[in-house]
């Protein structure tokens, strides 16, 4: 079953008098409960593209289903209250408050979702405790490491229990044992909770690890390929 | 609900406190200068103030104390009629020139006559018993000790008012006047020195006590339903009268406005560009919320609940400076006046320039594009 449909995407900058076209009539389809990969070299429109999947831009031509709902049919309330509901974004920067401890962080969007503050924090710790973080959540973001703050966003993103998680490049700015950390989050994530968790990097590292590979060039996608099941299962 | 606002505002509280000195500098001025033009104008309604009077009667249409015109007696008898006025004094104000001592030169004065028994209404609260029994001497006059300098004789000493000889028995504080110099001398000793030699019934004001629990409001427009050539007032309409006259008379009102009005915009300024300057430190924090569905309404509750706190934090710092500055500036007999309605007009402006700051730092928000965050 498809989670998110995309089809003939089309996107384009002007720069100057120079039309540059980053997405050239794009057809996607990421099935639910996956980690789906895009991967690709720097400039081929795979963050244009994950902008557009997850309803933060608007594309020139062409057509988003988002969890049998066609994102860009409503204005832009209408997106962010579909992202409020369903969706999670991590990104390579970890965006995390600086006045606020691991576990305020987490809370925060919960409390946009009118969720009461005891649930929040009960929510809250529960997700904390999943990424490995259950001794740190008093702490603020110029305690933790990188990759504790990254896993922080993580969990800020999972504590909507979003059907929908998007990432953008969540382990470049990490070394390698807190990468893995996190790409093994990621997996379970898609795995354990049946979350669609669509992340775009150049990482070779997470390669191994997706169900699904999307190899993308020039606006278009170049390849599709699924690695054996358990070669890089951690 | 994580209180998001007050806790990044007490974390990088640093950033925040240009702001929020903006604020309090911006409560300082106003306050200040609202203080000393209601401490200088103030002085002209000074007999008013200074005085437990109640009702003051005076010729019709006066607006400033220095511009009345002598009554008849009819008014003290109306007054006296009245079945909730409990006592009635008259008091005489001339018009006078002073001469001290050979290179002083000449000074306008302003002569009042008062009852000098102990229980007098008039300028009851600045002068005493003693001092009130002092003047009852023919030729005898009390001035403020802050004109000494400018009338050239120390206390004892003697001068011409409208060419008859004066000495000056004592001094008092709080009467001082504005363009001229307050002279308090008895009733008798003004007709003496007024000009026609004190033929007429030159008294200009009768003022009254009413009974415990009248309004005075009352008794004033009783007054004035049957009054013909002379009117009344209670003391603070007519003290709000002179202060009024004088504010606008001289264009200092004006100057008020338009000072206040620069002291809102530059203070909004700052308060604006530190609150822009810090929300822009967190933009891709903003924009993180945003891409997780939180809208541009609740992030922009967040930056107007900062700067209402910023407001609030200001005010608390204006109000102390200004304590303390106004409390200086009445112990060096600077003056300085505020009432409630002063601090409470101060107030509403500072919060205002808070909220305009906040409404304009709301527009960096616009930025938070979650879009950016993916490049």
């Amino acid at each position: 079953m498809s989670a998110l449909v995309a089809s003939d995407l089309a996107m384009g900058y002007t720069s100057g008098k120079l039309r540059i076209e980053v997405l050239r009539g794009l057809s996607l389809a990421v099935e639910a409960a996956q980690l789906t990969l895009i991967a690709g070299p720097s400039g081929c429109g795979k963050s244009t593209l994950l902008s557009i999947l997850s309803g933060l831009q608007r594309p020139d031509a062409g057509r988003v289903v988002a969890l049998d709902e066609d994102l860009f049919a409503g204005d832009r309330r209408a997106r962010d209250r579909f992202r409020l509901q369903h969706t999670g974004f991590v990104f390579q920067g970890f965006n995390l408050f600086p006045a606020l401890t691991a576990l305020e962080q987490v809370m925060l969007p919960l409390g946009y979702m009118g969720i009461a503050d005891r649930e929040a924090a009960a929510r809250s710790r529960a997700t904390l405790e999943e990424v490995g973080l259950g001794e740190r959540m008093q702490l603020l973001p110029a305690e933790l490491s990188g990759g504790e703050k990254q896993r922080v966003a993580i969990a800020r993103a999972l504590v909507k229990q979003p059907q929908l998680l998007f990432a953008d490049e969540p382990t470049s700015a990490l070394d390698a044992a807190n990468g893995q950390i996190v790409i093994d989050t990621l997996r379970r994530i898609a795995h354990g909770h049946g979350t669609t968790v669509l992340c775009v990097s150049h990482d070779p590292r997470l390669v191994g690890h997706a169900d699904r590979v999307l190899e993308m060039e020039d606006g278009v996608i170049l390849d599709d390929r699924r690695p054996a099941a358990g070669e890089g299962a951690a | 609900m994580i209180p998001l606002a007050r806790k990044t505002l007490i974390h990088d509280w640093r950033r925040f406190l240009p702001a929020m000195l903006a604020v309090a500098f911006s409560g300082l001025l106003l306050l200040m200068q609202a203080a000393l033009v209601f401490g200088i104008f103030g002085a002209t309604a000074v007999y008013i103030t200074a005085s437990s009077a109640s009702v003051w009667v005076g010729y019709p249409g006066t607006q400033s104390i220095e511009l009345g015109r002598p009554i008849g007696p009819e008014a003290r008898t109306a007054l006296l009629m009245d079945p909730d006025v409990s006592r009635v004094e008259p008091f005489a104000w001339v018009g006078a020139d002073w001469r001290g001592p050979a290179g002083t030169g000449g000074q306008s004065v302003f002569v009042s006559g008062i009852d000098t028994r102990a229980h007098g209404m008039i300028f009851a609260d600045a002068l005493t018993p003693a001092q009130r029994a002092a003047l009852a001497t023919p030729f005898a006059v009390i001035v403020d000790r802050g004109d000494l300098a400018k009338l050239g004789v120390p206390v004892g000493g003697r001068a011409l008012i409208n060419g008859d000889l004066v000495r000056i028995v004592g001094t008092a504080r709080g009467i001082r006047a504005l363009g001229g110099v307050n002279v308090v001398a008895s009733l008798a000793t003004a007709r003496r020195l007024s000009v026609d030699g004190g033929d007429g019934p030159e008294v200009a004001y009768y003022v009254a006590q009413v009974k415990p629990g009248v309004d005075p409001s009352v008794v004033a427009a009783r007054i004035n339903a049957g009054a013909h050539g002379y009117a009344a007032w209670t003391a603070a309409s007519f003290a709000r009268r002179a202060v009024f006259y004088w504010m606008f008379e001289t264009g200092a009102g004006l100057g008020v406005i338009f000072l206040a009005t620069v002291v809102f915009i530059v203070g909004a300024i700052i308060t604006s560009q530190t609150l822009m300057g810090a929300i822009a430190g967190s933009v891709r924090e903003y924009a993180t919320l945003h891409a997780l569905g939180v809208g541009l309404g609740p992030l922009r509750r967040v930056v107007l609940e900062q700067a209402a706190w910023i407001g609030v934090c200001g005010l608390v710092a204006g109000v102390v400076l200004s304590f303390g500055l106004i409390g200086l500036a009445s112990w060096q007999d600077v003056p300085v006046a505020v009432n409630v309605p002063v601090w409470i007009a101060c107030a509403a402006l500072v919060m205002g320039i808070a909220l305009v700051s906040g409404a304009a730092a709301v527009r960096v928000l616009q930025r938070a594009d979650p879009a950016l965050l993916l490049r």
